[in-house]
């Protein structure tokens, strides 16, 4: 049984880093032959920088239209942040000092985490006009955290397992020497579903992750006039002329 | 070519590997010297220890602390008495020491232990 989910685990993780890698490419690829800021945007590369930081950390954007989405969105996201660094622990060996202050943070933080998914699957049944647009795979992706989220929460807080056992487990994986993963029920359904999240992430809506990095409204600087925006396909066409 | 002598190489390699994991894992981290050695298990089985130890010790506490109740089935106390380690010359090594036995696990695992900032860490000398 532990030699099976270290194959699958292997075999997700794969997935997610060529996937996402490729999709990365992708995105790096694919042409943006118009300016199309939203304005009013920054007139500087530094300003743009800062332009992302502010999407990326505050979700600046989504602040500006809907204050519900927003508060649900960045407790979500910002629990998953101390969650995932929490997690951090199972994967390195000695643990960074860094990682064990958050220990105490990241354990509280999954709290804003659940109630933050929460609020967006209540936003997604009972807003009208979010239920229409509403794909299955939405609820799937919010489904999955949320179920990943309570798992999780109850290995802390009521059911343990052996955190020795699963750190070996993680930290022999890809030197093929795992150890038995601890058969509890908690911990089986968190790394099941932990698997399937990985594995479908280069395929599903989560690849907002690298793509607000490529969007054109919001990675171009507004200089339109001081600086003509040309890709380099059309400049080759106009050279033919 | 079958299948099997194309990859006899990565499966020599696997069940070699899967060996060593078996023979790693099994292998007690009980300190050097200590009583735990001898013992035939723990107050309770290891396996429940393994996941618990911290909710016995903090229940114990709280029947203690806040009921009055010292008649406790367990004890911090008891715990140092038994898996404290010792050297060659008999003189007991805290507990919380790097790499014996609560500070082994506790610090792979990166969790604090705040026992020992109030409680003993060696066995009481008799």
């Amino acid at each position: 049984m532990s030699t099976l989910y270290a194959l699958l685990f292997m075999a997700a993780s794969i997935t997610l880093v060529v996937g996402v890698g490729m999709k990365i490419r992708q995105y790096y690829k694919t042409p943006a032959p118009l300016k199309i800021p939203t304005t009013p945007a920054p007139t500087t590369q530094a300003g743009v920088v800062m332009r992302m930081f502010r999407e990326v950390v505050f979700f600046e954007s989504l602040f500006k239209s809907t204050k519900w989405t927003w508060i649900f969105s960045w407790m979500f996201h910002m629990g998953l942040a101390l969650v995932l660094l929490r997690h951090l622990r199972y994967f390195i060996d000695p643990v960074w000092a860094p990682i064990q202050w958050i220990q105490p943070f990241g354990k509280y933080a999954a709290f804003a985490m659940v109630i933050g998914l929460l609020g967006l699957l209540a936003r997604r049944i009972f807003v009208d006009r979010v239920r229409y647009i509403s794909a299955p795979s939405d609820y799937l992706m919010l489904l999955l955290l949320i179920f990943i989220g309570f798992s999780g929460l109850m290995m802390t807080f009521v059911v343990h397992t052996d955190i020795v056992a699963v750190k070996y487990f993680f930290n022999n994986l890809w030197t093929f020497g795992w150890g038995p993963l601890p058969m509890d029920f908690p911990l089986l359904v968190h790394i099941t579903l932990v698997i399937v999240l990985l594995a479908i992430f280069p395929f599903s809506k989560l690849l907002h992750v690298p793509g607000v990095f490529f969007s054109p409204s919001r990675n171009q600087v507004d200089n339109p006039r001081e600086q003509r925006h040309i890709v380099p396909w059309a400049e080759a066409l106009e050279k033919k002329d | 070519m079958s299948l099997l002598t194309r990859f006899r190489g990565a499966a020599l390699l696997l069940a070699v590997a899967l060996a060593a994991a078996a023979w790693g894992v099994g292998a007690a981290q009980l300190a050097e010297g200590s009583k735990a050695l001898e013992a035939k298990s723990c107050i309770r089985p290891a396996d429940d220890m393994r996941r618990n130890h911290m909710e016995y010790i903090h229940h114990d506490r709280d029947l203690v602390v806040h009921k009055g109740i010292r008649d406790v089935d367990g004890s911090l106390a008891g715990c140092v008495d038994c898996h404290a380690g010792r050297e060659a010359d008999g003189s007991a090594i805290p507990v919380n020491a790097e790499g014996q036995f609560c500070s082994g696990c506790h610090e792979y695992t990166g969790t604090s232990i705040t026992c020992f900032q109030c409680h003993r860490k060696v066995p009481e000398e008799k």
